[in-house]
């Protein structure tokens, strides 16, 4: 299985998983440590609108959930 | 001397072998043989120009309520389904505390829009609060086999209570839920079922998407640890295919590391974005070379959705403050729709062309208190005639008729056979995501089989009749671990099915009000299937239900067990 599970995999959208109460702010300083505060929280905001527009609170994170921290791949 | 003899048929059996023609024996609910035989029996049935095939198992079903009051859960039975399996999407009726019986009938209207007398009117037989007491008590009356599932929500539900909705769990609740899902699959569970999608009654995500990673992964460790192949079912968000490609890669993971096979539905074939399902399969192809085991499930039927404002459906989730509007208990939907303010606000809310884009196409169909004028006509059309936006017109036709007049909306994608065909029968595609048993009120759940046959063996030439058998049936049985069925081979289950191959198909869709409480379903007929047999016996035959109840609880645990 190790020999299988070596076989190299496409690139996909990277994502991470929330920790127990990340504020959306704390999450993006985690995943886009090198981006401005606000750039990285507004750029996960829009790539997220499963969570940041479609959610009911809006915006609550689940500690479940993909979150984007790149735009959709050309 | 044999208890049934099945004569001359063609026999698929399920291997994907071609078909021979053979007589099949059975004795003691077993496959006896399969050849020529001379031997008697006390039952014959004459399969001359008939297919005989192993019965067809249905890998996504929510029969769990519909057990309790229909044991052979029809109509799925006479459609050949001989083995069912429900509890998918986190979602099960056990194990479940009494007190906590109203929050989970809530999670089953909402998600499987199912009403809730379906529960009520059989809260006197809701004795069982642990899964082996669900199993035992739908046991009583089986007459089809069922490979149950335990939800993950339902698992949070009982050791965390109402903070199974709050928050991450503890070290030590984590434990607990390795305690009793453990105990789960001893008493009958096939494997765990969870959801990345679902909200409870008053939309508020369920339990199951909660968890943290950890808590999957622990459970999953359990699921590994029995190494029979306990499954692990999801549902992710299907509605984007990078969120389903980044659930794909984590179920990867865990099958990965604890050696369990996992599925995911459903996949459905998009026209607005046609890219999305073979960019998911392709995802599952990597992950398979990697040894991971992440089937993705996927139905044969088109999607249509049908609703009325007295049976509201999840198609009115496409404007917010309908569904939440429309899909309040009655007495508060019709105080609702008495206010203008209200009506003028949700005709608003549809749009500035006045509802026409979200439902100008949409057909009147029916209800018992539909003009006749109308039917079969779309709302565009109607709307145009009565002078009337479409949306003012969905609410005037229908407060004018008591609410009951239907809308169907036919045109719901997953319906392009070219396209669709070649990914049902690609070898890592698991044909399931019927949802049969829920979703009463808004499509039929019923003949996704037939209509295997009828779409993509006779009429587009997907599938031979041997690789459509071969699908459904041992395929399926090897996906989920069901050792003893899938198959028409001496020693393994009579679960068989007898069928014209040149009329199997499923029939219309129609209405019918048989569930408890008197509610509205819609359902299918099955065209073509002649017997269906189960463990055995005969359980429909000749257009007729019989009395036999021999279903069994048959998880891959039951059968260790055994």
């Amino acid at each position: 299985m190790s020999d299988q599970a070596a076989t190299p995999l496409s690139r996909q959208r990277r994502f991470v998983t929330p920790v127990a109460g990340e504020t959306l702010e704390g999450l993006a300083a985690r995943a886009l440590p090198d981006t401005a505060p606000a750039e990285a929280a507004d750029g996960i905001r829009s790539w997220n609108l499963h969570i940041f527009a479609m959610r009911q609170p809006r915006g609550l994170l689940l500690c479940s959930d993909v979150v984007f921290v790149e735009p959709p791949l050309g | 001397m044999y208890d049934v003899i099945i004569r001359n048929g063609l026999v698929v059996d399920g291997d994907g072998a071609a078909g021979f023609h053979a007589d099949v024996a059975i004795r003691d609910g077993r496959i006896a043989e399969v050849g020529e035989i001379s031997s008697d029996a006390r039952q014959v049935i004459d399969a001359t120009g008939r297919v005989v095939a192993p019965g067809f198992i249905d890998p996504h079903t929510h029969f769990d309520a519909q057990l309790l009051w229909d044991g052979q859960a029809r109509p799925a039975l006479e459609h050949g389904v001989t083995c069912v399996i429900p509890g998918n999407c986190s979602l099960s009726l056990a194990p479940l505390r009494a007190a906590d019986r109203p929050a989970v009938v809530g999670m089953f209207q909402q998600i499987e829009e199912m009403p809730a007398e379906a529960f009520t009117e059989r809260f006197a037989k809701w004795t069982w609060e642990d899964f082996g007491g669900y199993c035992r008590t739908i046991g009583e009356g089986l007459g089809i086999n069922v490979a149950p599932l335990v939800g993950h929500s339902l698992i949070r539900l009982w050791v965390m209570g109402a903070a199974s909705q709050e928050r991450p769990a503890t070290p030590d609740e984590v434990k607990a839920m390795q305690v009793l899902l453990r105990r789960c699959l001893d008493e009958g569970a096939i494997g765990l079922s969870t959801s990345f999608v679902d909200v409870d009654a008053t939309g508020r995500p369920v339990p199951s998407r909660f968890a943290d990673c950890a808590e999957l992964d622990a459970l999953c460790a359990v699921l590994g640890e029995a190494q029979d192949g306990r499954m692990l079912q999801v549902v992710p968000e299907f509605y984007a295919s990078d969120l389903t490609i980044a659930r794909i890669d984590q179920l990867a993971e865990l099958s990965l590391k604890h050696a369990i096979p996992t599925t995911f539905s459903p996949v459905f074939d998009s026209n607005v974005a046609p890219e999305s399902a073979p960019r998911i399969l392709a995802r599952v192809e990597e992950q398979f070379a990697r040894g991971a085991r992440v089937w993705p499930q996927m139905q044969t039927r088109p999607i249509d959705i049908t609703f009325s404002l007295l049976n509201p459906s999840l198609y009115l989730v496409r404007v917010p403050s309908w569904f939440s509007t429309l899909r309040q208990p009655l007495e508060k939907r019709l105080a609702a729709l008495a206010d203008p303010e209200i009506v003028r606000r949700l005709i608003a809310d549809a749009g500035s062309d006045g509802g026409d884009a979200i439902f100008g196409g949409l057909v009147i169909r029916g209800g018992d208190r539909a003009p006749a004028d109308y039917v079969g006509r779309t709302l565009r059309d109607v709307a145009g005639e009565r002078g009337e936006g479409v949306a003012q017109a969905l609410f005037s036709i229908s407060m004018a008729n008591g609410l009951d007049v239907a809308f169907l909306a036919a045109n719901g994608g997953h319906d392009d056979t070219s396209r669709i065909g070649p990914m049902l029968a690609h070898p890592l595609v698991h044909v399931g995501a019927s949802d049969g048993g829920a979703h009463l009120a808004s499509f039929a759940t019923y003949g996704d089989t037939g209509y295997l046959f009828s779409e993509f063996v006779r009429a587009s030439g997907h599938f031979t009749l041997e690789e459509a058998v071969k699908k459904i049936t041992a395929d399926t049985a090897d996906i989920w671990g069901i050792k003893d069925r899938g198959r028409l081979k001496p020693g393994l289950a009579a679960d068989v099915v007898v069928f014209d191959p040149k009329r199997i198909a499923r029939d219309a869709e129609k209405p019918a009000h048989d569930v408890p409480g008197g509610g509205l379903r819609y359902v299918r007929a099955s065209i073509g299937i002649e017997a269906v047999l189960v463990n055995g016996a005969v359980a429909y035959a000749d257009g007729a239900y019989t009395e036999a109840r021999t279903g069994e609880i048959c998880g891959s645990s039951m059968a260790r067990v055994a």
